[in-house]
């Protein structure tokens, strides 16, 4: 889902870092002192498990897990993003620093909207098949989500881009099942183990 | 240890930091450096902006790190090419794409990068960074070696006792692997709040002053704007 340094328009670009550091002051203003520790953590997990390579079939993958990180973050979901993004771009040279911008916000505004559309109805639910469906529903809206404004990002570049964007989001459908399923075993678990990291 | 023996130890690293060039700016140079490259779509704008990279590649520039990047632009230039209304267009577009995104990997692959985590935090903290953002930062980047062997060690174990795991079963694992880390983090950073508390809070937690830019720092950035300017502007000419 990193769109490569070099593809966006100036334009795009500072649309990009607009909606991200609008998200980043108003995730810093909605987290206490308190929770920026537990944020750290979290947003460190969620790094080192997308780096895990999962096969699948003759190809292989790396998931996002953005839609879990959106439930447990909650607000505090962009500028984790962010620094997740910034650290990925330094160390492993994923991404990179001019887009970072619209990097941060093609992922982390899916998983904000994950948190406000099915965190509630995740932590609420009773039974475990309504869980496990609202927690794949929510996997696999944050990827295509992302996917979808990313495409938005490279349509406002170019319109030609219009075609590749079909090509990115047929591409995406088989990551965004792996993340719903992977998403709605995760909140099961931590369901069962620690509830009180959902709410 | 007598106080000249001191001075003499210390002096020769106190030399090097007031000749060091400041991080912000190497940060702010190559930003509008690649600022003015992602604006650029005229062939005179992009010659005029290959410049730096090519005075860059001179001086022992490591070719086998654009190897892998120059594949997924292949592949890049590939899929315009046959998604674009019209061939030879999305041909152009996917060449101007993959000179861009050589032009400014390698501006960042030897200015910017090199800095390290270090170094960038630094930058952005002479940049101003809120004192929330940069707590995060630090924080994050600690629990990252924190985790990253917690995490290790439960792979390992899941390898060891089911080393042909497939389909969801492999997916339901990996969930669950992830998932006991994340708890064991919780307790982990329910810890580091402790401590901090203990020591008195955040205040203090990232107080170490920055330097500004000095006269050096100016004129290279002064130099460097210039540059950038003259790409765009010749863009637009």
């Amino acid at each position: 889902m990193h769109i490569s340094e070099g593809i966006l328009s100036g334009g795009t670009l500072i649309a990009g870092w607009a909606g991200s550091v609008a998200g980043i002051s108003y995730g810093l203003k909605h987290t206490d002192p308190e929770k920026i520790v537990r944020t750290a953590f979290t947003s460190s997990v969620f790094f080192l498990a997308s780096l895990v390579n999962v096969r699948i079939g003759p190809s292989s993958t790396h998931l996002t897990l953005l839609a879990p990180m959106g439930i447990i973050l909650g607000d505090a979901v962009f500028p984790a993003v962010f620094v997740a993004l910034l650290l990925q771009a330094v160390l492993f040279h994923f991404g990179g620093l001019v887009v970072l911008g619209a990097n941060t916000f093609a992922m982390a505004f899916p998983a904000l909207m994950t948190h406000v559309i099915f965190g509630r109805a995740i932590c609420e639910s009773s039974g475990k098949f309504r869980t496990m469906t609202l927690s794949f529903m929510a996997g696999t809206f944050t990827v295509m989500a992302g996917a979808c404004i990313a495409g938005t990002f490279l349509g406002m570049t170019d319109k030609n881009f219009l075609g590749a964007v079909k090509l990115l989001l047929i591409a995406h459908v088989p990551l965004a099942v792996i993340e719903g399923v992977v998403t709605a075993f995760l909140v099961i678990w931590l369901k069962r183990v620690m509830p009180e990291s959902l709410q | 240890m007598s106080q000249n023996a001191y001075t003499l130890e210390f002096s020769p690293t106190t030399a090097a930091t007031e000749t060091r060039r400041n991080p912000a700016t190497t940060l702010i140079c190559a930003v509008s450096y690649a600022l003015a490259v992602s604006v650029s779509d005229s062939w005179p704008a992009l010659l005029l902006a290959s410049i730096l990279p090519a005075v860059i590649l001179a001086k022992r520039f490591p070719l086998h790190a654009l190897a892998k990047l120059n594949l997924l632009n292949a592949v890049m230039i590939l899929t315009l090419a046959l998604t674009w209304p019209e061939f030879s267009g999305g041909l152009v577009m996917g060449t101007v794409i993959a000179l861009r995104v050589n032009m400014i990997c390698v501006v960042f692959m030897s200015m910017v990068y090199p800095l390290g985590t270090g170094g960038i935090y630094e930058a952005l903290c002479v940049l101003g960074m809120p004192e929330k953002m940069r707590v995060l930062i630090i924080l994050t980047l600690r629990g990252i070696f924190t985790m990253h062997e917690r995490f290790e060690t439960a792979l390992i174990s899941v390898r060891l006792r089911a080393p042909n795991l497939k389909g969801m079963m492999k997916l339901r694992v990996f969930a669950s692997v992830t998932a006991s880390v994340l708890v064991q983090s919780a307790l982990r950073s329910e810890n580091v709040m402790r401590a901090v508390k203990c020591r008195g809070g955040f205040g203090g937690f990232s107080q170490y002053r920055h330097e500004g830019f000095n006269s050096r720092d100016v004129l290279f950035m002064a130099g460097f704007m210039v540059y950038a300017s003259c790409v765009a502007l010749l863009n637009y000419a």
